[in-house]
């Protein structure tokens, strides 16, 4: 019963600490866990989460941040720099994206028009606003989860 | 060779106490952006060392040291009464302390995929730590509380906790130093270009936040993110984000750090005014958010 006792002590100690899982299904993607990345990119809109878009985007929109469409969001450059290395590490392969397309806006990849299939005017809704607003229908949106949308 | 396994249990709790109060130590004071990496390890190190201990706490055999005793308030008073026997603060501490420090670790293991737990998650951790603190003390004085050195030393620390804890600060509005080191720069520069500058107002500060511009017409005045009411929660003008509320006794981290602070300004004076706003502007529009 001891020995029980100090192999299992011995067995958890050298564990290596539990990851959080990474494994997304299809509606699903792993949070924004760089706070910096969450602070700065989250204060306009939601800090979309990187596996939506490929890093030649993120590294485009990253290039451009003082003309970020059509607002200044430029920012000193090591913060800059981190978490444009946070967002390409993290970057995602969306699926039926031609190659050599970078799309800058993730509301113009084929996998979300897929899933948005509806008149404008739902956009326009006082509750909604824009596109950029995935928080108003998507309740768990902050945290990565897409599959529980309000309709 | 015959292991002495009273001896190795507590070898084994004092390895156990180490590892908690080391990652906890760390966890606590790593709870900052720029060393996330290590606060995430240290937490995660802290829940792993929790659990551990509870779930050798129900497999250990009877009478062995890693058993955690039910606390019991009877058992308590008559020890205060007598002072004989083992302390039952031991099990009170235990039955405290490792359902606090599981919780603070719960939170923040929620709080990296949910964010609104951040708040509790901080808010626990900072009682975890005043926990400790007072599970320090108490272990202290069980441990040295019969010399006269020890009696000593505590009447001197609960003295000066009391008088720390009645030196509470004033509302948040009143001299909040960050604030204040950001409201004497902006002063600074105004009295450089008007050393006869008389200081801030926070009418000014409100005309500035209501007046309506012609730069942008989509983005008009301050108000149109901000609404007309300071304390409420605002709505960015073009994506429908939630801003938190300016006003500083709705928000009181508002104004307190200068980088955030000349960054929005920066941003938002050229898209509202379609300008830099001057030292006297910033100075005055702080003002008025502080005095509501």
């Amino acid at each position: 019963m001891r020995i029980a006792l100090v192999s299992l002590a011995t067995l958890a100690l050298t564990l290596a600490s539990p990851a959080p899982s990474r494994a997304d299904d299809d509606d699903n993607v792993p949070p924004v866990r760089d706070p910096l990345t969450r602070k700065e990119c989250g204060e306009c809109h939601m800090a979309f989460q990187p596996a939506f878009l490929p890093a030649r985007s993120w590294e485009a929109i990253m290039k451009n941040l003082s003309d970020h469409f059509g607002e200044d969001a430029s920012l000193p450059e090591d913060k800059t720099r981190a978490i444009r290395d946070y967002l390409v590490a993290n970057a995602g392969y969306p699926r039926r994206l031609a190659p050599n397309a970078t799309p800058l806006r993730i509301t113009e990849t084929p996998g979300f028009l897929r899933e948005h299939r509806f008149s404008e005017a739902e956009w326009r809704k006082p509750s909604v606003g824009s596109k950029s607003n995935c928080p108003a229908c998507h309740q768990g949106a902050e945290a990565g989860i897409y599959d529980d949308d309000d309709d | 060779m015959t292991i002495n396994w009273r001896k190795a249990e507590f070898a084994f709790l004092r390895f156990w106490h180490a590892v908690a109060f080391g990652s906890f130590t760390v966890a606590y004071f790593t709870g900052d952006e720029d060393t996330y990496a290590m606060h995430l390890f240290a937490g995660y190190l802290l829940l792993g060392t929790v659990a551990l201990r509870l779930v050798l706490a129900l497999l250990a055999p009877a009478r062995s040291p890693l058993r955690l005793h039910r606390p019991s308030l009877g058992g308590l008073l008559e020890w205060l009464r007598t002072r004989t026997g083992r302390s039952p603060l031991y099990a009170w501490m235990a039955a405290i302390l490792l359902p606090a420090i599981g919780l603070s670790a719960l939170t923040g293991v929620g709080a990296d995929s949910w964010t609104w737990l951040e708040k509790p998650h901080e808010a626990l951790s900072e009682t975890t730590l005043w926990l400790v603190l007072a599970h320090g003390a108490i272990v202290a004085m069980l441990v040295y509380g019969r010399r006269l050195w020890a009696k000593r030393a505590a009447a001197a620390l609960l003295a000066a906790f009391a008088l720390s804890a009645t030196a509470v600060p004033g509302p948040a509005q009143a001299g909040e130093p960050a604030r204040d080191a950001i409201m004497a720069g902006y002063l600074q520069e105004a009295r450089r270009a008007d050393p006869a500058f008389p200081g801030f107002s926070p009418e000014r500060g409100e005309a500035l936040f209501r007046a309506r511009n012609t730069h942008n017409p989509e983005l008009a005045s301050c108000s149109t993110c901000h609404t007309a009411d300071p304390a409420a929660t605002g709505r960015h003008a073009k994506t429908g984000r939630p801003i938190e509320p300016m006003a500083v006794s709705k928000n009181p981290k508002r104004f307190t750090d200068p980088e955030h602070v000349e960054k929005r300004f920066r941003r938002d004076c050229e898209a509202v005014l379609g300008r830099a706003c001057t030292p006297t502007e910033k100075g005055d529009y702080v003002a008025f958010m502080a005095s509501r």
